[in-house]
């Protein structure tokens, strides 16, 4: 039995500058600790071999989860998914995100793992990051001496890569509310029933009413090194026509936003099929709501 | 590597215990304090079988560290019974036959009783996923579900 994990110091910062201080002072050497749903699993793993972890669920302003009608959601770094998912706000305002948050892991590993967290780890497959993509979540970064403010979209970088810099974290996620009139959903091919990462995942958003531009937003988990949007195949959506025919249209520029790979859980062509079949009955069911 | 003097209240009663900053919850609990309830199986959080209620919440132990637990109160198998009466999900798990080996039935019961404390008439899609975390390879769920479903009857 591997009974142990690489040695590490542990903190237990109690504010947000202890925490960035701590930050600033390893660097590269030290790894945020939120859930420890992917972290520990890393650690166990030897993947990463950090020298401090800085445990950030002391943290007041990290804890917080909030709604308001002007600024929207706003979901701490230590906000667990199951605080997340069964948030009324959530799950009145930004369904999308609650069902896409609800599908991680499993109950268990959704009351210690975070919304913030499952951004972080920059796994292709991350499944909130479909839903944050067409909600167009704006990411909180902070720093010792610095803040600033990252579309979700420009977050993600490359495998297990994000914009952070290594005395940078992700303080919170706010998420606008929805257009008028939208409603969204996020559809989750895998193996199984239960816990499993997603073959492929796609979040849809939809809009009703007159105005053509912006009518449906469309992204992807696990057909990518990174999560990603399909921004010029949302423009097809703009013509007016059936929607049968506008997803006919739209489905090869999809498949130019993707490079699905094969992998232990499915295979390049299958995933790709995965993304046509998936997207079509996606949008098709949003779209008949109107 | 500092060395972190812990206080947990386990199954109502409070421990003190010495611990490295690398030691996951679930080692703790079976090395210093002696409770094997919880079981170190995939240790990457697959199985649930180390599952424990941490603040009456139902978490992968093996990936909890230990000191992120100071200060707070779990819950054990070693815990449910009061007095040598087995609470009513023990009971039911018995009366279905709802275990083989028994090496995943302290994670399943334990999830069985956070899901009828949060919600006390599951259906049985309710019930099976509460139970995604936890892995049986004997049963096929199906008596572990049906006691969890009788249970929740015998709850009102």
């Amino acid at each position: 039995m591997r009974d142990l994990l690489p040695k590490f110091d542990y903190h237990n910062p109690q504010s947000l500058q202890e925490t960035l201080a701590l930050l600033d002072e390893h660097k590269a050497d030290a790894r945020v600790l939120a859930g420890g749903t992917d972290l520990i699993v890393s650690l166990r793993a030897l993947q990463e071999t950090p020298g401090h972890l800085i445990d950030i669920k002391g943290v007041k302003e990290f804890r917080n989860l909030s709604f308001g009608e002007a600024d929207g959601l706003s979901v701490g770094a230590a906000v667990s998914l199951n605080q997340l998912v069964h948030y009324d706000a959530a799950l009145k305002v930004y369904p999308i995100l609650a069902e896409a948050a609800g599908t991680i892991g499993d109950y268990e590993v959704r009351n210690r793992g975070t919304l913030v967290g499952n951004i972080c780890n920059g796994s292709p497959a991350a499944d909130s990051a479909p839903a944050l993509l067409v909600l167009e979540a704006m990411v909180n970064v902070a720093s010792k001496t610095n803040t600033r403010k990252v579309p979700i979209q420009d977050f993600f970088k490359g495998v297990k890569k994000t914009t952070l810099a290594p005395n940078e974290m992700v303080t919170s996620i706010n998420v606008p509310i929805p257009p008028a009139k939208s409603r969204g959903g996020y559809m989750k091919a895998r193996r199984t029933m239960g816990e499993d990462l997603a073959m492929v995942g796609v979040a849809a958003l939809v809009t009703s009413g007159s105005k053509l531009e912006n009518k449906v937003r469309l992204a992807y988990a696990s057909v990518a090194p990174t999560p990603v949007r399909a921004y010029e195949a949302e423009k097809i959506f703009e013509k007016n026509k059936p929607i049968d025919q506008l997803l006919d249209e739209a489905i090869p520029t999809v498949m130019k936003a993707v490079c699905p790979i094969s992998d232990v859980r499915a295979g390049k062509a299958y995933r790709a099929n995965l993304v046509r079949v998936m997207t079509k009955r996606l949008v098709r069911g949003l779209w008949e709501i109107n | 590597m500092a060395q972190h003097s812990i206080e947990l209240t386990v199954n109502g009663v409070r421990r003190f215990v010495e611990t490295e900053s690398n030691r996951t919850l679930v080692w703790v609990l079976r090395h210093n304090i002696g409770l094997t309830g919880a079981k170190l199986a995939c240790e990457r959080g697959d199985c649930g079988l180390c599952t424990v209620l941490l603040d009456g919440q139902p978490v992968k132990s093996c990936l909890v560290l230990a000191v992120e637990a100071n200060g707070r109160s779990l819950t054990t198998i070693e815990g449910l019974s009061k007095e040598g009466a087995l609470s009513p999900v023990q009971v039911k798990f018995i009366e279905h036959g709802a275990l083989q080996c028994g090496f995943c039935t302290p994670a399943a019961v334990l999830a069985a009783t956070a899901l009828l404390k949060r919600n006390p008439a599951p259906t049985r899609e309710e019930v099976i996923e509460s139970l995604e975390g936890v892995l049986c390879r004997c049963t096929g769920y199906r008596q572990i579900v049906d006691a969890i479903i009788d249970a929740s009857h015998s709850n009102h």
